[in-house]
């Protein structure tokens, strides 16, 4: 397959396009249970579908970046933390946030478990029993927020990590460079992970764009840089284990840039899309079938349905 | 007989830092150069102390970073105590304040904020500007945080002490330190042991007077006993000490007692000062004997040869006491 304008140079491939997947990544497939991983994946874009229907003001969908969510769900440990973007909302119940209360949260309305929540900007979650941390409104101030939480950890000693997500957009305020300094100079366990975009029709000028690579720019810095391409989920989580494993080794912060395609534009090959590539495989290993595509839909829909109807004290919707 | 030691101001609350670390082994201090003492030498006692100096935090010269890296420890459990070379510090850094407020309001308040911020405030420093400058108002106006003046030098330690142990309550508080004061001489005895002698945040009664009674916090207290000492009337004056919240119970029914009231203030407008004389039309209308009348400084920037000038006159303040005193 030819290389399209989207797909980003200089990483390491899990899964190639077509679905393929290279011999050293089997174990770790094998590992995860690539049909686990793909109704994460999968529930993860029906999330941000089922978002996209809420109405919620200034919201933007996530298609295309759930390779992120995912791993880091995966990766995240006790007593770490994570400081989401707002375009991360699936990592919570991967961490085990019942859907229930994640609609709640979502809406902003009062329930059983407590009056309506302030989690920064509409739509944001938050759990302090899972290490969700809010989404403060100020651009960049969860990366700050997030280096404090990663001293501590370090004051500490137990060997964790926590993380942060931004866009590459965020890459040339104050605060990214404050923080990156501040990791920098403190050798913070910190995992900074940055969704960028690459942009083939021209980027704007709110991208912010230096060069093509955001990792180059932050190995300039100093920093340990991986990139990834945010379609091939086993190579966003082999990145981003590896991230892990350089902050909790006490080796200093640990900066994975994760190219990712808005699927939103019709242009985008269908490969850019991590589901359907997890999908090809799932299909060449004999592990898709379209019954069970529908299966797993229409349950996770019907939670999702349930759940938001739940929140807004309607009676639940049929499940479709 | 033991000697009587004299310290400076800012000695002493080095000391008290000190002591603060090794109380509570949560506590650690953010903020420019404290691995170095720090630019007012406030942590050069703590770095003395190698069992100490791991808590000593250098960072990037941002408040902004500074402030959310605080909000961040904190967050995890930390008490961190923020030293910013100005108040200045915190209008740079506003958004990272805002946020620090918010903390208590957000994810259920169930994460915890302790974080308690030292400025430097107003002229004192011969440095003009930002130096001279009271950004008091701007940050009293924010949700969320405990705003705290220092109106007695030597009450610093133990307003230190009583802030850093959230005895009002675990809040994020700002502790606004005059420069004025900073730069005094204390002698051991001019210094009361033991704790913070009322509650945090609550207002102060300097002075009792029937003549008319005098509102002032942090610079404005020493220069509003001058000018009522200068003025041969009888004021009460009332350090509010506590700015947000305002000791409000206390500050109306110290108004009440004279009906005369002046408030003083630095710079030429402010909210505070606003605040304090809308509190008492409200709360003390049918007590009131004359207007309430407010004192302030010039606005800034003012050149550092100038910047007393920020900080109202003693003879503008007595003359505004006479006004009340005889209306």
């Amino acid at each position: 397959m030819e290389q399209s304008p989207w797909d980003p140079e200089g990483v390491a491939v899990g899964l190639d396009p077509e679905g393929h997947l290279g011999d050293a990544a089997r174990p770790l497939v094998d590992a995860l249970e690539p049909r686990a991983l793909y109704k994460r994946l999968v529930a993860a874009r029906l999330l941000d579908h089922r978002l996209g229907r809420v109405g919620l003001p200034m919201w933007a969908p996530a298609a295309g970046e759930e390779a992120v969510s995912v791993a880091v769900a995966l990766l995240l440990g006790d007593g770490e933390w994570i400081y989401p973007g707002l375009r991360d909302l699936a990592i919570a119940p991967m961490l085990g946030m019942d859907l229930d209360e994640l609609a709640r949260q979502v809406l902003g309305l009062p329930g059983e478990r407590g009056p309506a929540l302030y989690n920064g900007r509409p739509g944001a979650i938050s759990a302090t029993d899972l290490g969700v941390a809010h989404a403060p409104e100020p651009l960049g101030l969860h990366l700050a927020l997030a280096a404090g939480q990663a001293h501590a950890h370090k004051l500490a000693g137990g060997g964790k990590a926590s993380a942060v997500i931004f866009g590459e957009g965020l890459t040339t305020t104050g605060l990214f460079h404050e923080s990156v300094a501040l990791t920098a100079a403190g050798d913070l366990p910190l995992v900074l992970i940055c969704k960028s975009q690459l942009w083939p029709e021209g980027a704007p000028p709110e991208a912010g764009l230096f060069g093509d690579s955001v990792a180059e720019r932050m190995a300039a810095c100093g920093l340990w840089t991986r990139r990834a391409d945010g379609a091939d989920v086993i190579g966003v989580y082999t990145a981003l284990e590896q991230a892990f494993t350089h902050a909790r080794d006490g080796r200093g912060p640990a900066f994975v840039e994760v190219v990712v395609t808005p699927l939103y534009n019709p242009d985008v090959p269908a490969h850019r899309d991590p589901v359907e590539r997890l999908r090809r495989f799932l299909d060449h290993e004999g592990l898709w079938t379209p019954a069970f595509e529908e299966a797993l839909e229409r349950e996770i829909l019907g939670q999702l349905d349930r759940a938001f109807a739940y929140a807004r004290g309607a009676a639940p919707e049929e499940p479709r | 007989m033991v000697a009587s030691t004299s310290k400076s101001l800012l000695r002493r609350l080095a000391d008290e830092i000190a002591s603060l670390l090794r109380d509570d082994p949560r506590r650690v201090i953010v903020g420019e150069d404290v691995r170095d003492g720090g630019m007012l030498g406030l942590t050069r006692a703590a770095r003395e102390d190698e069992a100490l100096a791991a808590r000593l935090l250098g960072g990037p010269l941002t408040p902004a970073a500074a402030i959310a890296h605080a909000t961040g420890l904190a967050l995890a459990g930390r008490r961190p105590l923020v030293i910013l070379p100005s108040a200045s510090a915190l209008i740079e850094g506003f958004a990272a304040l805002r946020e620090l407020g918010r903390i208590s309001a957000s994810a259920g308040g169930e994460r915890s904020s302790a974080v308690v911020i030292l400025a430097p405030t107003g002229p004192g420093f011969g440095l003009g500007g930002d130096g001279a400058e009271s950004p008091e108002d701007l940050v009293a106006g924010l949700p969320g945080l405990r705003v705290l003046a220092l109106g007695e030098a030597r009450e610093a330690p133990a307003l230190l002490r009583a802030a850093a142990g959230f005895d009002a309550g675990e809040q994020p508080t700002v502790v606004f330190l005059p420069r004025t004061l900073l730069l005094r001489e204390l002698a051991d005895e001019d210094v009361p042991s033991g704790s913070f002698p009322r509650a945090l945040g609550a207002a102060r009664r300097v002075r009792e007077g029937d003549d008319a009674t005098i509102f002032a916090w942090g610079a404005g207290v020493a220069l509003a006993e001058a000018a009522v000492d200068q003025s041969g009337h009888a004021c009460a004056i009332i350090d509010l000490s506590g700015l947000a919240p305002l000791d409000a119970d206390a500050l109306a029914a110290a108004a009440a007692r004279t009906g005369k009231l002046v408030i003083v203030h630095p710079g030429q407008r402010n909210a505070i000062a606003a605040e304090v004389a809308a509190l008492l039309a409200d709360r003390a209308i049918l007590h009131l004997d004359a207007p309430i009348l407010r004192v302030g400084g010039a606005d800034g920037p003012l050149p550092y040869s100038a910047e007393a000038n920020a900080l109202p006159t003693v003879e503008a303040i007595a003359a505004a006491i006479a006004e009340v005193a005889t209306y």
